[in-house]
């Protein structure tokens, strides 16, 4: 490929949203590592830098938030998209006001995340072209 | 959450009150219809996700149940409030059901008083794994849901192991022992032998035993097994739990409980540690099946390990008892084999055979040497390797994964599948690019249509266009059709994939495609056009592509994934709470069983609700005491029915004044469209007699009005309307016509409710003519409902246009009806008149879709995922 691959870090400490995330993610294209615990995705962030970063905010130990506010100090043009609970939504949208390229509510389906990606893909490509 | 209802019910359970009034029953009736349509729209969510394409957690299983849980409350008190606290029961129904749900999502046991002790593999129930455990679940699948043939048999339940325990008072024993060993007072050995000295002492219950004893008479010897709840899924306790082989008929009892005894063994104990299931209730069901004295047995590899790239199988065969071939002591014949239809034999590499196994004439086994010439005959057929291959793959495409199968032939020449279980390939020490790989191949569809199912399936294409096709359907093919009519149903077991032009994601065939676990696209446009019938491509909804091809690189890719999405915690608990969430078994009002007592899921929950709360508002007697303070008018149509109708707002012209109105004043959508059907010219005559309408009604009701036997309420004819409902009561002659409609702008309110009953003639006459009505409600793509001379006809969240054009047909259905029972004297009948009757109807329906629906329309109704 012309392009090198971006890379994609996951974090969520529901096993199954990261299984179901990555085989997809890889299809199209991308690298990804998944983490079901927070500080070891920083232990990781500390050492790669990745494109993108897909998280949930509840999570045992470190939160979501805190994760993200540690990581973009690290690598601050890694694109963030934040997926959480339906309920928690606009707490969440308030939260981060700016930071973050978009919020996706779980459930969500499989072409919704693809479709977000894709478009952080172009904005990166973008910037970086 | 369940405390209080107890005070609940006492509380609403008062003398039954007086009347409520009308306009209040209605209030409350549309609420309740609103938390009804919010409670189908739940179920509907819940099989969707069940598809695969969504990423869900455990917490939105927990939030959906609970919303349910306060809208089922929610609806059962309304029904309370306006029947007059008549049916308090349904408070202990949904006990009934939503204790065993929370009790899924704490990961319980839920087993109950009702459940057998001893039950056959071949009546047992699907949908309860937690009763027969792993390995009997899977044996069950195979010979139920794939027809892939496994030794008879029967199961031990889990409840016949609780009820061993109590009956023994060893639970409190195993607790405090298992407690000793977390806190490490005693060893893993230790704890074992006492926890198993205890089990093994224990005495039989009788019933258990008599039971056992009873199904134990069928055969001389049995192969007796451990089936762990759990076991088989994505936690393998291969082995660590007991097998017996050759257990003689009288030896059972004993063979059970050493099959119990060895979930505390000292391996079992330590695993279960080791994933963190000790704080889960263990329970273990023993599957005893007959012996196969097999002329020979193997094993087949659905994937050949040593190339998985090659896209190859492999059936290992040796003659006589399996047993040496599992512990691998034994020569085995190899035989290399396409994965692909028709299964043509690569290679084979024939072992030397100097002895083998076989059951002794008294029982037991001996082991018998070969004779030099036949040391080198192979052990298996080649039409016997085909078979397997052929079963070997639907077992695969079922699972998911790649699979390890026991198999044995009999005396008799025939295949049994003794077990099978997921076999791990090696993973590939340099992954290939999967993205790179995927686009070498040309791409025919992208980003078209809905998942049903999720998955990738690669095979020809076969175009069902009528069900002459189906039989010609071959295994292994994409099915592609414009349609997802329910009669397509017999060949989804066969197909790899599925991609169709219309449906949903909450329909028909998307249920079936979850049973089966066929992945399937729906509403994928032009598929017919686009897909090259006989062509081979390969399905992807994971990131929904179609290519052209097999695109073997991504069949591997799927195939090694950890774990397939049917298997990860998750999905199975999803489906377990839908069994007892979407099936509907409370059809028909009619049944003795359409009681709260009969209610087994939410949706029979609701189904009931519905029906009784309708039936309140239909109630007559109830219903002309509430008249009295009603403005009611009666309609003057050229139709001389009587029609009365009563307005709860906006259902007639406000300037109407005085007790008469006119079809002109009707404001009532649902109303006006009906009436417009009814008065249409020229469809009552129906072949032979043309009969004018007018004159028909008027012979009618001068007959009833002569006295016969008519039933009550003969002659009132009643519609309670506002702009968008009408709720159309219709007795005429001796028809029975119930017709619940709502027709909001937002399709999601929307719904048609059908129900017709009675007649005139005999009992067959009137089934002919249900049959009739039935078929033409399915043209309009109603979900219909017979029962004898009951139709029950349903349809939702059409929008208003779509609602329009089917009321037309229910009023022209209504004049039509009128005569029907007396003129269809014969089977043949029924055809003749739906044709005419079709011919009449084509102005307003849709004479081109005869299954699918032109529009594309499919309900989102009766989810049934996975029974």
């Amino acid at each position: 490929m012309a392009q090198s691959k971006l890379k994609i870090l996951i974090l969520d400490d529901e096993p199954i949203v990261c299984k179901r995330l990555k085989p997809s993610l890889e299809k199209q294209g991308f690298e990804v590592d998944t983490f079901n615990r927070s500080f070891e995705a920083l232990q990781a962030v500390q050492n790669t830098k990745y494109d993108i970063i897909i998280t949930d905010l509840k999570m045992e130990g470190m939160d979501g938030m805190r994760f993200l506010q540690e990581a973009k100090k690290i690598h601050p043009d890694s694109e963030v998209i934040v997926i959480t609970g339906f309920a928690t939504m606009e707490t969440a949208k308030e939260s981060f006001k700016k930071g973050v390229f978009d919020f996706i509510a779980k459930p969500f389906n499989l072409s919704e995340i693809q479709r977000v990606v894709m478009r952080v893909e172009a904005k990166i490509r973008g910037t970086q072209g | 959450m369940f405390t209080g209802l107890q005070n609940l019910w006492h509380r609403l359970f008062k003398p039954p009150q007086q009347l409520v009034a009308f306009p209040e029953v209605f209030e409350r009736f549309q609420d309740l219809l609103h938390d009804h349509q919010k409670i189908m729209e739940i179920i509907a969510d819940l099989g969707e996700k069940s598809g695969g394409d969504y990423v869900f957690d455990r917490k939105y299983l927990l939030d959906t149940v609970n919303e349910l849980h306060s809208l089922l409350l929610r609806l059962v008190k309304g029904l309370n409030l306006i029947s007059g606290n008549r049916y308090v029961e349904l408070y202990a129904a949904l006990d009934r059901i939503l204790l065993p749900l929370e009790a899924e999502l704490r990961g319980r046991l839920s087993l109950t008083e009702e459940m057998p002790y001893v039950v056959g593999l071949k009546e047992a129930p699907l949908d309860l794994p937690e009763l027969v455990g792993g390995k009997a679940g899977v044996l069950m699948e195979i010979s139920q849901r794939l027809h892939v043939p496994v030794p008879d048999g029967f199961v031990v339940t889990t409840r016949a192991y609780r009820r061993f325990l109590d009956h023994n008072q060893v639970e409190g024993r195993i607790h405090s022992l298992l407690a000793s060993w977390i806190s490490e007072k005693l060893d893993t050995m230790q704890v074992s032998r006492q926890i198993q000295y205890a089990v093994l002492a224990g005495v039989m219950p009788q019933e258990v035993a008599r039971e056992i004893r009873r199904e134990a008479q069928a055969q001389p010897f049995w192969a007796v097994r451990s089936s762990a709840f759990g076991e088989d899924g994505e936690l393998s306790f291969a082995g660590l739990h007991e097998s017996i082989l050759q257990v003689p008929a009288t030896g059972l009892l004993e063979a059970v409980k050493k099959v119990w005894a060895s979930l505390y063994s000292p391996g079992a104990l330590s695993y279960r540690r080791q994933v963190g299931l000790l704080g889960e209730e263990a329970a273990m069901a023993v599957l005893c099946q007959e012996v196969v004295a097999s002329r020979a047995s193997g094993v087949v590899h659905s994937l050949d390990l040593e190339a998985p790239e090659s896209d190859g199988l492999v059936v290992y065969a040796h003659p006589g008892l399996g047993r040496t071939v599992m512990e691998g002591r034994a020569n085995l014949d190899r035989f290399l084999v396409e994965r692909r239809q028709p299964f043509p034999i690569r290679t084979k590499n024939i072992a030397v055979k100097e002895s083998y196994r076989r059951v002794a004439p008294g029982g037991g086994e001996e082991e018998v040497s070969v004779d030099p010439e036949e040391q080198e005959r192979p052990a298996l057929a080649e039409e016997d390797i085909q078979t397997l291959a052929r079963w070997s793959r639907t077992l695969e495409r079922y699972f998911k994964r790649p699979q390890e199968t026991e198999w044995a032939l009999d005396e008799k020449g025939r295949i049994w599948i003794l077990q099978s279980r997921r076999l791990t390939p090696p993973q590939p020490s340099e992954a290939p690019d999967i993205c790179e790989s995927c686009s070498a191949y040309p791409v025919l569809i992208k980003d078209q249509g809905a998942v049903a199912h999720a998955g990738v399936g690669a095979g020809p294409v076969f175009v069902v266009s009528s069900d002459q096709d189906l039989g010609r359907f071959p295994e292994g093919a994409v099915l592609v059709t414009r349609y997802t009519a329910p009669w397509l149903a017999p060949v989804v077991p066969k197909a790899v994939a599925m991609v169709a032009e219309r449906g949903s994601p909450a329909g028909h065939l998307a249920t079936i495609a979850r049973e089966f676990r066929v992945p399937t696209l729906v509403g994928v446009e032009n598929a017919v056009a686009l897909l090259p019938a006989g062509g081979d491509i390969t399905v992807d909804t994971h990131n929904r592509l179609i290519y052209q091809g097999r695109v073997a690189e991504l069949l591997r890719y799927e195939l090694i994934q950890s774990t397939a999405f049917e298997d990860a915690p998750e999905f199975r608990l999803l489906r377990r709470l839908l069994k007892r969430i979407a099936p509907l078994n409370l059809t028909d009002p009619q049944d003795s069983n359409f009681t709260p007592e009969g209610c087994r899921s939410v949706h029979d929950v609701i189904r009931f609700v519905h029906e009784k709360a309708v039936q309140e508002l239909m109630d007559l007697p109830r219903f002309l005491k509430r008249f009295k303070e009603a403005r009611v008018c009666t309609l003057i149509s050229e139709v001389p029915i009587g029609l009365k109708i009563w307005d709860l707002g906006g259902g007639i012209d406000p300037q109407a004044r005085g007790t008469q109105i006119t079809v002109a004043q009707i404001r009532s959508l649902p109303l006006q469209a009906i009436w417009a059907g009814v008065t249409l010219p020229g469809v009552w005559s129906t072949e032979p007699v043309a009969v004018d309408f007018k004159g028909l009604m008027a012979s009618l009701t001068r007959t009833l009005g002569d006295g016969m036997s008519a039933p009550d309420y003969l002659g009132i004819n009643l519609a309670v309307v506002t702009e968008t409902y009408l709720n159309l009561h219709l007795k005429l002659g001796y028809h029975y016509n119930l017709i619940d409609v709502r027709m909001d702008p937002d399709p999601h309110h929307n719904h048609i409710y059908f129900r017709f009953v009675g007649g005139v003639t005999d009992l067959t006459r009137r089934s002919r003519r249900a049959r009739l009505l039935a078929d033409v409600l399915s043209r309009y793509h109603f979900k219909v409902d017979i029962k004898g001379d009951l139709v029950l006809a349903r349809i939702l969240h059409l929008p208003q246009e779509e609602m329009r054009r089917r009321l037309i047909a229910l009023g022209q259905l209504i004049g039509f009806t009128r005569q029907l029972d007396m003129q269809l004297k014969s089977d043949e009948d029924v055809g003749h008149f739906l044709e005419v009757f079709v011919q009449r109807l084509e102005p307003a329906g849709d004479p081109q879709s005869p299954q699918g629906g032109k529009d594309g329309t499919e309900q989102v109704e009766n989810p049934h995922p996975g029974r």
